[in-house]
């Protein structure tokens, strides 16, 4: 085929005067003389959809982008907050028309029979469940997403709707079309399953609130958190569930929407406690002009078995649980790295041997506790520090004199040396160097500072030995 | 005598109660020697309240024996609840608690990033249930920071330990004219003394001054790790155990508290 401009989009208006998409520019310049035309640009075009995307999570989180102009909202579970799907469909559009954007809507069981109503069928079609079927007959084959090779085919054959596709027995239908074919008529009626990669990972843990007026008052903003959130846990109550991850999301009226997210070590689902993790971080969402509604979603739910309300709780309701919302606080205060307990590692390398776990998570692996009878310092350096004007006989006794930082320190007793070398086993052979072999003294000097020293790579008699001092004993 | 001395003790327990002002007393740790529980209020380690250690010389940077010397005296607690560590640097080395019998498992450790925020932190775990006790590593305690952390320890019984720490480098804060400390203790390493048959350095010793006790009296003596770095370590009623007493004399007249080892 030639290289030629073509059409990838029409305006409503042009193509009232018979233009479509596809054609030659050539071709559409000499039916409308007056005609312009503008560069597509397929990335913004994407963009665009994306943004919409994330516009649309006001409705339901699960959102998937259908590419190129055309995306999938997964409403299962939360059409009855609009008091049905029709009510959701009516909101909706109103919604898209405000923003000023051409739409076709249809809600199916489906994503196939949605993309064939919404493309070919009447604009708003709600199919009733398990009715899809009746509402696809009438449409052309190419409601079913086929590719062009097979709608080409089905078009020679004189298959004009989909009805006539449906009434072919299997086998031939896919001998003759192919599977893909066979798989899409089977997506649309529901006999097989389509997977749709959504924006966010889909949870049906959402709660929403929606206001009258915009709202943008930090105590509105606090308020509608603890709002919204108990709306959420009274639902994971009800259901006997808890979740580890609360993202809450503020739709402003520009259609921007800042989001926070908080974690908890154990699932959970106090909505005073996730709350409050969330205030602090409220004054880092900007309202913008107002905030129209919010939606929060709970992420990694599990089944949290109900806990009996203690007694004497009454004097204080921090008594319930103490451990976790302190480390929840703190993690979502410092961040998670600052915040760890200390376990063993398999590793003779000393720094290797300590691993860090979040402080309620429970060891996965089972590993040996760290052995009590070698002595080892209570304070590690990240970097081994430098010892200089070392006196020590080669070529492996312990130095009987050193400085570091400054100070002079004589050595009275010293235990060692322990031999640490390197994993080679981890490594590539090529890596595996004496240089990696440090020899580990524990020396005291006459003042009873206690030292964890030692000396870098095996003894070479024409290379001075280095010293370096790597923890402090008590 | 005894008449004064009698008087004496019932005017401690009058200021006592004044001072405790009505809030349940939340106990002691003894160290399980009477010379030197004998010092300290109530016959050991005031529960329910915050104590400081301090280093001496490069220690106060370093922090080696004192934050090991709080760690063996808050052992006993470890055993009852959680503990909570705030560190400024990022040096403390779990295995060297685990050998010294104290016991890593039941520690969580947070990396505060600034003083405030060490300050903060510590309060908020002294007021959780089911910690017992919550070490921090800070440059200072002001008078109000102080009064904060005695109400923080008196909401649960929770016991602190302020670790005094300064920058490496640094030359440190001033030290603060007033502070609600139930006790300070300066540490220092002392050389150990291995048993005549053994290679090497002996078990860890400490040379501790209690420079301020409220309601108790002053000492100073040398402790020891007691079992340290054994299969025992920890399996002892308290993990540190005296060694000598370096006391001023006039107080408590030497009594040659030394015990076999």
């Amino acid at each position: 085929m030639k290289q030629a401009r073509r059409l990838a989009a029409v305006s409503r208006e042009a193509m009232a005067l018979g233009l479509h998409a596809g054609q030659k520019a050539t071709d559409a310049a000499a039916l409308v003389p007056d005609l312009v035309t503008a560069d597509a640009e397929p990335e913004a075009d994407a963009e665009a959809l994306r943004a919409l995307v994330d516009w649309c999570v006001r409705f339901s989180p699960a959102v998937a982008a259908d590419a190129p102009d055309g995306l999938f909202l997964d409403i299962s579970g939360v059409s009855h907050l609009w008091g049905g799907e029709a009510g959701m469909l009516a909101d909706f559009r109103a919604r898209l028309a405000d923003n000023g954007l051409p739409f076709r809507l249809a809600i199916a069981d489906t994503p196939g029979a949605a993309w064939a109503l919404a493309h070919y069928g009447p604009d708003g079609t709600i199919a009733s469940p398990g009715w899809q079927g009746e509402l696809l007959r009438p449409l052309p084959p190419q409601a079913l997403r086929l590719d062009p090779d097979a709608a080409a085919q089905i078009q020679r054959l004189g298959l004009r709707r989909v009805g006539q596709l449906m009434e072919i027995a299997r086998a031939p239908l896919g001998r003759r079309f192919g599977r893909a074919t066979l798989e899409r008529l089977d997506q649309a009626l529901g006999r097989s399953a389509e997977a749709l990669a959504f924006r966010r990972p889909a949870t049906p843990w959402v709660a929403r609130l929606a206001f009258f007026e915009p709202i943008s008052a930090p105590e509105d903003m606090a308020r509608v958190t603890e709002d919204v959130t108990a709306r959420l846990c009274a639902r994971l109550e009800r259901e006997g569930r808890g979740g580890r991850r609360f993202e809450i999301a503020f739709h402003r009226v520009d259609g921007k929407t800042p989001s926070l997210a908080v974690g908890l070590s154990l699932a959970g689902r106090d909505a005073r406690r996730i709350a409050r993790l969330l205030q602090p971080r409220l004054e880092t969402v900007d309202p913008g002009f107002g905030i129209e509604s919010v939606t929060i979603c709970a992420y990694a739910v599990e089944a949290v078995s109900g806990r009996q309300a203690r007694l004497d709780a009454g004097q204080d309701p921090a008594v319930e649980d103490g451990l976790a919302p302190l480390v929840d606080r703190l993690v979502n205060r410092l961040g998670p790295t600052r915040v760890f307990r200390a376990r063993p590692r398999e590793s003779h390398v000393p720094e290797l041997s300590v691993g860090r776990d979040l402080p309620l998570e429970t060891p996965t692996a089972e590993t040996p506790p760290w052995d009590r009878e070698t002595p080892r310092p209570v304070r590690l350096f990240r970097q081994p520090e430098p010892l200089e004007a070392v006196i020590a006989l080669t070529p492996d006794d312990p130095p009987s004199q050193f400085r570091w930082r400054g100070r002079v320190h004589r050595v009275r007793r010293a235990e060692g040396p322990e031999r640490i070398a390197r994993e080679w086993w981890k490594q590539d052979i090529g890596d595996v160097s004496v240089r990696h072999v440090r020899d580990y003294y524990r020396v005291e000097d006459t003042g009873g500072g206690r030292f964890w020293l030692f000396r870098s790579g095996l003894y070479q008699p024409d290379e001075p030995a280095r010293w370096w001092l790597h923890g402090l004993f008590p | 005598m005894s008449g004064s001395r009698g008087r004496l003790a019932a005017i401690r327990a009058t200021i006592a109660a004044l001072e405790a002002g009505g809030r349940p007393d939340a106990g002691v740790l003894p160290f399980g020697d009477e010379g030197l529980d004998g010092r300290l209020p109530g016959g050991g380690l005031a529960l329910g309240r915050w104590h400081e250690i301090v280093g001496v010389g490069l220690e106060a940077e370093t922090s080696a024996a004192p934050s090991a010397f709080a760690a063996l005296m808050a052992a006993p607690l470890a055993k009852k609840g959680e503990a909570v560590w705030v560190l400024r640097r990022d040096d403390l080395w779990a295995p060297g608690l685990e050998g010294l019998g104290f016991p890593p498992e039941r520690l969580i450790q947070v990396c505060a990033r600034d003083e405030a925020e060490a300050l903060a932190v510590m309060e908020d775990a002294l007021g959780t249930v089911g910690v017992s006790a919550v070490f921090g590593e800070v440059e200072a305690v002001d008078l109000t920071a102080g009064r904060r952390l005695q109400l923080a320890c008196e909401r649960r019984g929770t016991t602190g330990f302020v670790i005094k720490r300064r920058p490496f480098g640094g030359t440190g804060k001033a030290e603060a004219a007033g502070s609600v400390t139930a006790s300070r203790w300066r540490v220092k390493s002392a050389p150990s003394e291995p048993a005549a048959d053994e290679f090497g350095l002996g078990a860890p010793r400490f040379e501790v001054a209690l420079e301020r006790c409220r309601g108790g009296r002053t000492g100073a003596w040398i402790l020891e790790a007691d079992r340290a770095y054994s299969w025992e370590a920890g399996d002892v009623a308290h993990p540190l155990r005296l060694v000598a007493d370096l006391g001023d004399r006039e107080l408590a007249p030497a009594s040659g508290r030394r015990r076999a080892a």
